[in-house]
């Protein structure tokens, strides 16, 4: 198990590597000079200049080709994407362009109001989706089971958008039942926070059911569920007993792996709904031309992802040892 | 089990009882058929509106008659410069169906190039192969596709940005299939065959082992396009999109802002557009799923 | 079993972690308590920090500019906009050839307390002359990359040395290094000296970026004074939710500053001087809320959980009635509408490095063909048709003028167009003339205007295609001088018609602020004239004739001037809007009597 760990841990520096070779090509290379930005509307050449120097974009890419033929290498690799590695591991995304905040900072501000929107809403998500799938395996291929099936399908169909807009036009302004827009922190943000979560929980309802319910299913086409029934088992034994535990491990692998996207998978909700949090910042960010900002969302987004494939990965070959073997 | 047999035995190019069975298939199930029809209906729509055969009025402007409510004239009223909303409805189609096609054009021959790759050679450039998709997986889709169309704005004409924003970010799910499947394949009988008959590699890989897969990439495109559709709404709402012609999302940023003055036409327009192909591509791609492969239904893609 | 146990386990601490983590961040204020006289306002866009030195942007220095003072600051209710002493005692004593300024600075000033005043264990100390010298040496610090340094550059003596040897060194910034043209004569005294004569300089003075910043709180908090503003004002920070609120309270350091007591014709009536002489600032609290989609802004204004509010375009029709006046049913709530221009051009811009712009025809036909009639009807008659750089409410802007190509005239237009080379917009060759249009965004304003210029165009019979870019591209193109026609606007830094003017100027070419590379020698001569001239009736006529000449050039095509439509409750009192101050609060006031028995509670 342990070597099993170490192995699959040390695969995540080559991927960490990628993620950041990616990014530097995206906003380095592709992404532009900032400078002009960043002169303002009363910008010169002069101050352009500057700027370009002060950030290091008239640096080289990658390496300085005639200081390594000198044989000089710290100035060889004084260049733009060593200076960026040295920024992933220090942790120090240095500060936001537009507003001269410190990237880190900005960050962990705007971490507490994306998870306090998206925690409980994806713990009730996930909760709601296997409860509702669990009933329709029970019942499965009654009209109940059919209908919500139909029902899934046909939310699923509908655009996060219409779900956005129409919920915050009709309930909370024609109804009245939440607030439109705002955000506090404390239990004072609470009823802040209501509509938008119930909006991100009925949005992504469909396609959980669809999904644990398949799940499920499948489950129950395998050899010792047929045991079990032969066994003399009610059909409601075997399903809480047998079905939902088995079943519990792939919707789990699923869901540690969607805990990443739970940080940013609030992007539309929070601009709509007024949450400071970093799915909002990161559309500000790109508003603004924000590129460090941009940057280290992605950057940290991607290492989030990595690790949460690890958990994922781990559980797995815990309560699987096959896995391991592989 | 049973297809592969007969590949083994007669070397046929495709399966073809698995494609003739699955449209028996697909032919009894009513719902799935109403789909595809309504499918072809929004194809043929978008076919028609590129060469501007239908609906040809929707970027006449009228300033006199702004904000019209849905009339007899204006089926589904008109919009902020006075132009008929139920003909810019008509000519999203085009952007949408193009985007779910392009797209798909970009990412399923990248996938597959790489998955066969991999899959087939196996060794270094297996890891490699492997490497990169892991990394472009580990980065949130929407965040990569953001950033692509977003540094792209400008330099090339808007629509191309989305399709090779959206393009370069989703050819990973194909890819690992393609290869999981290059790597089944390459160990069975027929392909061993091959190859001490002395078939070259690109042989083996392109003309015998694609065909058997192919109903894989069925799959693959009939569960991408409505992603595609539904991230191309989010692009050009976020602003990253298309702007001279209409789009639904654009349309959808433009109405949003109007509903609370009670001009509801233009979102309730694009937004139903937008809902009834997204359903069908979701029917159609299960039934189509259940028809072509049964042991993956239920996989998230 | 086992296996489902460990299943049972992850579940459970997966599901205990992310309830923790969620409520984690969940302390915070209930208590409930008088908060006095508060203030309600939102901010179209989010608060970036309280850096004086990075103060460009107009919400910043809303903020900004309540809590740090500059020298000098705008008389509140006077019209035209005059300049009166802020922190300085008096208004400067000038030297004849306008090349030395005196100012002597205000006694018994105090910093508000600050744990990094640690010499005297937090308590504020006394404003001195030393510390404009400070501040204005920090514009001119290379490693603050400030983005006001445009406004001394140039400028003062011995400033620009000062940056070059920021810019040099290894290490940081020495700021004892003397400047020539900075000087603490005294405590109280500070002398200024140019280079050649500024005359906008008493405007510059009263910006955020010349604010007075202590040394002892730049160096106490490094690059974090950004979060930690500590000046002068007559309100300090409170709370900043980042993205999301700002809350300002009242001084109580703040020295003894009374009401105006001189007006412009009118207010009187208006209840404007009813406070005269009295000591401000009245407010208890500012509590400001960054709502950045106009629907939400608009309808907690409705609700009166905000004092002012502007009025978004699609509420337009439903606040304003046909007569321009607001609608009954607004007015019954107690709000009331000020309507004023601003002092800001919205243009088409020319690449007069374009070979096909060279034509002067070509430029003149584009612009009478341009509609800006249709503008103005879908902003709702938020803004009024341009005749020329210059806004009204400043000096340079004649009333009742007539700019010959700046009126819609399709025929004319199209008879320019001929005689330009391109009758119905075919060369001679019978190719069809094509422009590319640059858009700074694709955001809705945008996008319906361009849509309005293709179409006045089409009519012409000229093709446009447009490329929409990012603010980042946007800028690109056109500092490189790459994009061909594109749309801007230039909002006034001061209420001096020569910053339009500078927009002109050869010389300020791109990557400078004149975009469109107009150059012509005569302006240019103006210009270079101007530049160095006090306010003076002749300086107004040259100002005349220079907008004469870019109207007959037609670099620009002049687009609109925005008017603002500022909507506010009546329980706030002595509001009275201003284009370039900033510093307002401490004069408003809040009838909390008024506004309980309108909304209920507070």
């Amino acid at each position: 198990m342990l070597r099993y760990i170490i192995r699959r841990t040390l695969y995540i520096i080559p991927i960490v590597f990628g993620v950041a070779l990616i990014t530097f090509l995206l906003f380095h290379i592709a992404g532009g000079n900032p400078a002009e930005v960043l002169a303002g509307k009363h910008a010169t050449e002069e101050v352009i200049k500057d700027i370009e120097h002060q950030l290091g974009f008239d640096k080289p890419l990658f390496v300085n080709g005639e200081a390594l033929k000198k044989g000089n290498l710290k100035a060889a690799f004084d260049s733009q994407f060593v200076f960026y590695l040295k920024q992933i591991v220090t942790l120090n995304f240095g500060r936001s362009y537009s507003t001269k905040q410190k990237v880190s900072t900005m960050l962990l501000d705007g971490l507490g109001p994306s998870l306090s929107l998206m925690v409980p809403a994806f713990i009730f998500g996930s909760l709601l989706g296997i409860c509702i799938a669990l009933f329709c395996a029970f019942y499965r291929n009654s009209f109940i089971d059919k209908s919500l099936v139909i029902l899934s399908i046909t939310g699923m169909s509908v655009s996060m958008l219409a779900y956005i807009i129409g919920g915050q036009y009709i309930l909370a302004f024609k109804l009245k039942l939440f607030p439109i827009h705002g955000y506090a922190r404390g239990f004072a943000g609470l009823k802040y926070l209501v509509l938008p979560g119930l909006i991100w929980v009925i949005s992504g309802l469909g396609s959980n059911i669809r999904f644990f319910r398949t799940v499920m299913l499948d489950e129950t086409k395998q050899d010792y569920v047929r045991t079990a029934f032969a066994k003399g088992l009610n059909k409601k034994a075997v399903l809480f007993k047998h079905i939902l535990k088995n079943s519990l491990i792939p919707i789990i692998t699923v869901l540690v792996i969607a805990l990443p996207f739970l940080y940013t998978g609030s992007l539309l909700l929070e601009r709509f709904f007024g949450i400071p949090g970093l799915g909002d910042m990161f559309i500000n960010a790109f508003l603004s031309s924000d590129f460090p900002v941009m940057k280290a969302l992605v950057f940290i987004g991607s290492v989030l992802y990595v690790f949460a494939n690890l958990l994922s990965d781990i559980c797995y070959a815990w309560v699987d040892p096959r896995v391991r073997l592989r | 089990m049973t297809d592969d047999r007969k590949n083994q035995l007669g070397n046929l190019p495709t399966g073809q009882s698995l494609w003739r069975d699955a449209c028996g298939r697909l032919r009894k199930d009513k719902i799935s058929f109403f789909a595809l029809l309504i499918i072809l209906l929004y194809s043929g729509v978008a076919i028609l509106s590129q060469f501007n055969l239908i609906a040809p009025d929707y970027q006449k402007t009228d300033f006199v008659q702004r904000y019209l409510p849905p009339s007899g004239q204006h089926l589904l009223g008109t919009d902020h410069m006075g132009r008929d909303v139920f003909q810019r409805v008509i000519h999203g189609s085009n952007i949408s169906m193009k985007v779910g096609l392009v797209t798909s054009l970009i990412a399923i021959p990248l996938g597959i190039l790489f998955g066969s790759l991999a899959g087939y050679y196996g060794g270094r450039i297996d890891e490699l192969i492997v490497w990169f998709y892991s990394t472009v997986a580990s980065i949130p889709e929407l965040l990569l596709i953001i950033t692509i169309a977003y540094v792209l704005k400008g330099r090339i004409s808007a629509i191309s940005a989305i399709y090779v924003a959206i393009g370069l970010s989703s050819w990973v799910g194909i890819c690992r299939v393609m290869r999981g499947e290059f790597l089944k394949h390459k160990e069975r009988e027929y392909i061993q065959a091959e190859k001490a008959l002395g078939a070259g590699s690109f042989r083996i890989m392109f003309r015998h082992i694609l065909p058997n897969v192919f109903h894989l990439v069925i799959i693959n495109f009939s569960l991408r396009f409505p992603a595609a559709i539904k991230t191309e709404v989010i692009l050009s709402y976020l602003g990253l999109g298309v702007e001279k012609q209409p789009s639904w999302g654009l349309m959808i940023a433009d109405a949003q802002q109007e509903l609370s003055r009670g001009v509801w036409w233009q979102f309730v327009g694009a937004i139903l557009a937008m809902f009834f192909i997204i359903l069908a591509f979701n029917i159609f791609g299960d039934a189509l799923r259940d028809a072509l492969d049964p042991k993956l239904r239920g996989e998230k893609i | 079993m086992k296996t489902h146990t460990k299943v049972i386990m992850l579940l459970t601490l997966g599901i205990v972690l992310s309830a923790l983590i969620g409520c984690g961040k969940k302390e915070g204020e209930t208590k409930k308590a008088n908060k006095g006289m508060v203030f309600y306002r939102s901010l179209p866009a989010k608060v970036k920090g309280f850096d004086t030195a990075q103060a460009s942007d107009v919400v910043s220095n809303l903020v900004i500019s309540q809590i740090y003072e500059p020298l000098l600051q705008y008389a509140y209710l006077e019209r035209p906009y005059k300049v009166e002493p802020c922190l300085a005692a008096e208004m400067p004593t000038v030297s004849k050839a306008g090349l030395v300024y005196t100012f002597k600075i205000k006694k018994g000033v105090y910093f508000q307390d600050d744990p990094a005043f640690t010499d005297t264990g937090g308590k504020g100390r006394e404003l001195t002359a030393e510390d404009f010298v400070y501040s204005f040496k920090r514009l001119a610090d290379f490693d603050n990359q400030s983005t006001g340094w445009w406004i001394f550059s140039g400028r003062i003596k011995g400033l620009d040395k000062f940056r070059e040897m920021s810019r040099k060194k290894k290490g940081k910034t020495d700021y004892n290094l003397e400047v020539e043209g900075l000087k603490a004569l005294d405590r109280y005294t500070l002398q200024i000296k140019l280079k050649e004569p500024y005359p906008q300089l008493l405007y510059v003075l009263t910006m955020s970026y010349t604010a007075a910043v202590p040394r002892e709180a730049v160096e106490y908090y490094g690059d974090e004074i950004i979060n930690h503003p500590v000046g002068t004002g007559p309100f300090k920070l409170k709370e900043w939710t980042r993205g999301s609120k700002v809350v300002l309270v009242k001084n109580p350091k703040f020295r003894k500053e009374f009401y105006p007591s001189v007006g412009e014709k009118g207010d009187k009536e208006l209840g404007l001087l009813d406070d005269a002489g009295k000591r401000i600032p009245f407010l208890d609290r500012i509590e400001m809320r960054i709502i950045l989609e106009d629907q939400p802004m608009w309808l907690e204004f409705m609700n009166g959980r905000l004092d002012i509010s502007g009025i978004p375009k699609d509420n337009f029709d439903s606040a304003i009635g046909t007569d321009r006046e607001l609608t009954s049913a607004i007015k019954a709530k107690g709000i009331k509408l000020w309507k004023r221009p601003l002092l800001q051009v919205n243009y088409i811009s020319f690449n007069m490095d374009d070979p096909l712009f060279k034509e002067k025809l070509l430029r003149q036909a584009i612009s009478l063909a341009y509609n800006e009639n249709r503008v103005v009807k879908m902003f709702n008659n938020r803004l009024i048709p341009a005749i020329g750089p210059i806004p009204p409410g400043i000096k340079g802007y004649e009333k009742g003028k007539v700019n010959p190509y700046r009126k819609f005239d399709l025929d004319k237009a199209k008879e320019l167009l001929a005689k330009a080379g391109y009758p119905g917009g075919k060369d001679k060759n019978g190719k069809q003339l094509k422009l590319t249009y640059e858009a700074a965004g694709s955001d809705i304003t945008n996008r319906q205007r361009t849509d309005l210029f293709i179409d006045d165009m089409q009519k012409l019979g000229i093709e446009v295609d447009v490329t929409y870019n990012t603010w980042p591209a946007f800028l690109g193109k056109v500092r490189k001088r790459q994009a061909q026609i594109f749309g801007l606007a230039w909002v006034a830094d001061y209420p001096d018609a020569e910053n339009f003017l500078q927009l002109f100027y050869g010389p300020n070419s791109s990557p400078g602020p004149n975009n469109s590379n107009f150059n012509n020698p005569e302006f240019n001569k103006l210009y270079d004239k101007i530049k160095t001239m006090p306010d003076s009736p002749e300086r107004t006529r040259i100002y005349e004739k220079m907008a004469d000449i870019v109207m007959e050039e037609c670099p620009w095509i002049f687009g609109t001037y925005p008017l603002s439509y500022t909507l506010k409750y009546d329980w706030l009192k002595n509001f009275k809007p201003h284009d370039v101050g900033y510093n307002l609060y401490k004069y408003y006031k809040i009838d909390t009597k008024l506004r309980r028995s309108r909304v209920g509670e507070d």
